[in-house]
């Protein structure tokens, strides 16, 4: 446990020192901004609300959910894997008495904690803005499900990282990984809008499983299919993943 | 230790696919509650169209402001396939406090119309059997799969919301509740606009709040009733809007509509008794057809007035007279001249008198082209038209100059006297 744990500070502290990081969480601030924007001009322009106090939050998230976190998901995932393939640094990190699960788990473990780190980010400064820029319309029920549906979000984000550090494995540049990837995504997003009643199988759709969790009535069935089919591709994508990693001679 | 780390790489791995496969079969097999509410539409339109010989249809709606009632609308439509007769019974409640309420009764023979504020029996006898149009069946149309599939996109996660319950007797009821977090930010923006557009529109009298800043679809509901047989009994829509008028006063506007189905195959319509009533009767032509009714009384002679605008006023200089010497449905002969009063003469030109024959275009309901000769041997084109609605004709072929103030008109009434 504490040669893993070394492995994760190591991890994190390399993914701390890039300027993607920075750049991921700026952009998200930057939606923040531009989002309060728009609505307090919808709500002046227009007469409209726009949102109330909870429903900015929710608003952010279904804008950064589908757009900017998995784009930044993908590109720290790829700069761990891809990145350090090519600048050989891997090999460096391989040298250390840490067995290769580790380094894997380890390096997952780090994009993880990226992810959740910006979905608290994005919540608690979503929230701010909501609270004093929109009118309050905020109840513990509604304000309770925000805060879960930005917690939640971090599982199928997860899930999309290890699909792309399975195919940084596969593929060796990290620049065709990105654009696999981005075409994946593309191509699942059109596909789930094409024939929607097998959507519960992308990935992508579910990237808003979150709404799952506003239902009134809570639809606990539905809940636990897509987080069997989740949990599904995530051990599939690890194994798989971590198969090619092992394999690996650098 | 190579061995087992093998096994243990293979053994998750299937793991992780035989969970997704499950879970996904699972996921597709099973129905959500908005599926079952599309099965159930869909059966109900087939059956309506199709299997029911009578069925009442009732909707209901009412406007709310802060629960003070602005308007309301009740409609009962009894319907009889086999007879092809249709009853119905409206009373409203408009904006401006006014009610209404009229009743209407067709059949294939007959439409008969009353309401509340002239008691007048309207009786509409057809002239042939009319065919009605029943109730036709929207998902059998071509577009209609097209059509699901965009619903199916826009509607996409909000169908979770969507929750079914069955009950001991077999029936359903769906329920589906959308409250202001829940409703997506974008689609609540474009509908709270649309509807703040729709409100304060033009009801400046109305007794409509104007709502003119914060407003926001505060919440929608709906409930839909299925009975064993899968066919919709009834659904309840409720919509609330939150808004500020100018003074800056909350109001939360509530539409209700209510649409139930009732009496299948046990509704009778019946036409109304018109003994001791003021009774106003009319025979209707049938407009219907690609060929104009009763094509012999446009024989004979039709006319208008040739005007000139002279110092400032119009002054009769002549008259434009058609005489139809033939006409069926297939074709029409006649000839066109133009009379002078005396002292006019100079105006006539060489389309004054001129004689033609037409065949109607097929299914172009009394349209016709011609050749025509004048009176010299010339020869040009023209059309005439039949207007039914109007007992007039419409001539064009002859010159139309506008020399000297002359006045150029096509239409031609009858001449009766």
């Amino acid at each position: 446990m504490v040669v893993f744990q070394a492995a994760l500070l190591n991890e994190l502290e390399k993914l701390y020192k890039k300027k993607k990081v920075l750049v991921g969480i700026l952009l998200s601030l930057a939606v923040i901004v531009i989002g309060q924007l728009v609505i307090v001009g919808v709500r002046s322009g227009f007469g409209l609300r726009g949102t109330g106090s909870v429903e900015f939050p929710m608003l952010v998230l279904s804008v950064v959910v589908n757009t900017i976190l998995p784009l930044f998901t993908a590109l720290v995932t790829i700069d761990s894997f891809s990145g350090e393939f090519t600048q050989n640094s891997m090999r460096i990190t391989l040298t250390r008495p840490v067995s290769r699960f580790k380094v894997y788990t380890a390096k997952i473990m780090a994009i993880v904690l990226f992810i959740l780190g910006a979905l608290l980010l994005l919540l608690v400064f979503s929230l701010l803005a909501g609270f004093i820029f929109n009118t309050n319309s905020a109840t513990l029920d509604s304000l309770g499900r925000t805060v879960f549906s930005y917690l939640v979000s971090l599982f199928p984000m997860t899930v999309l990282a290890l699909a792309i550090a399975l195919l940084a494995n596969i593929l060796r540049s990290g620049i065709a990984v990105f654009f696999v990837s981005i075409l994946t995504f593309l191509g699942l997003t059109v596909l789930s809008v094409l024939f929607s009643q097998y959507s519960g199988l992308f990935l992508t759709t579910h990237l808003d499983w979150y709404n799952l969790f506003l239902v009134n009535s809570f639809p606990l069935l539905k809940i636990l299919r897509q987080f069997l089919i989740m949990l599904g591709y995530g051990i599939m994508f690890f194994t798989a993943g971590f198969y090619i990693f092992d394999k690996k001679e650098f | 230790m190579k061995l087992k780390k093998k096994t243990a790489l293979l053994a998750s791995f299937t793991m992780g696919a035989l969970l997704l496969a499950t879970t996904a079969l699972a996921d597709i097999a099973s129905k959500s509650g908005y599926e079952e509410l599309k099965d159930a539409i869909k059966l109900t339109a087939e059956r309506g169209s199709e299997a029911f010989d009578s069925f009442t249809l009732d909707f209901s709606m009412a406007m709310k402001d802060n629960g003070k009632t602005l308007m309301s609308g009740n409609e009962t439509k009894k319907f009889d396939r086999k007879t092809g007769a249709t009853e119905s019974l409206s009373s409203n409640v408009n904006l401006n406090g006014y009610t209404n309420s009229s009743q209407t009764y067709s059949d294939t023979k007959t439409m008969i119309r009353v309401s509340e504020s002239d008691p007048t029996y309207y009786v509409t006898e057809f002239s042939k059997e009319r065919e009605i149009e029943s109730f036709n069946n929207p998902f059998k149309e071509e577009e209609a799969a097209d059509v699901e599939k965009i619903i199916d996109a826009i509607v996409g996660s909000l169908k979770d919301h969507v929750v079914i319950t069955e009950k001991d007797d077999g029936s359903k009821e769906i329920n589906g509740s959308l409250t202001e977090v829940q409703i997506p930010a974008l689609v609540n923006a474009v509908a709270s606009f649309q509807l703040k557009q729709e409100f304060n529109g033009n009801h400046n009298q109305s007794n409509m709040p104007k709502l003119v800043k914060d407003v926001f679809v505060k919440q929608v509901t709906g409930t839909a009733k299925v009975n064993k047989d899968g066919v919709l009994e009834s659904i309840l829509g409720i919509a609330v809007l939150s808004g500020k008028d100018e003074q800056g006063a909350i109001h939360e506007i509530s539409v209700d509509a209510l649409i139930t189905v009732t009496d299948i195959n046990s509704t009778t319509v019946t036409k109304p008794d018109l003994t001791g009533k003021k009774v106003v009767r009319h025979l209707e032509r049938d407009y219907s057809g690609s060929e104009i009714s009763n094509p012999e009384k446009y024989l004979g002679k039709f006319k208008n007035d040739i005007l000139i605008e002279k110092d400032g006023k119009f002054v009769k200089i002549g008259e434009r007279i058609i005489d139809i010497t033939h006409i069926d449905t297939i074709k029409v002969t006649g000839q066109y001249h133009e009379e002078f009063k005396p002292g006019f003469e100079e105006y006539a030109t060489n389309t004054s008198e001129l004689s033609f024959s037409a065949e109607f275009i097929k299914d172009q309901r009394g349209n016709a082209n011609f050749e025509y000769t004048t009176k010299s041997g010339v020869k040009g084109q023209g059309n005439i038209y039949f207007d039914d609605y109007q007992g007039k004709i419409n001539f064009n072929g002859m010159n139309t100059s506008y020399e000297g103030g002359l006045m150029f008109d096509s239409t031609f009434s009858p001449d009766l006297d």
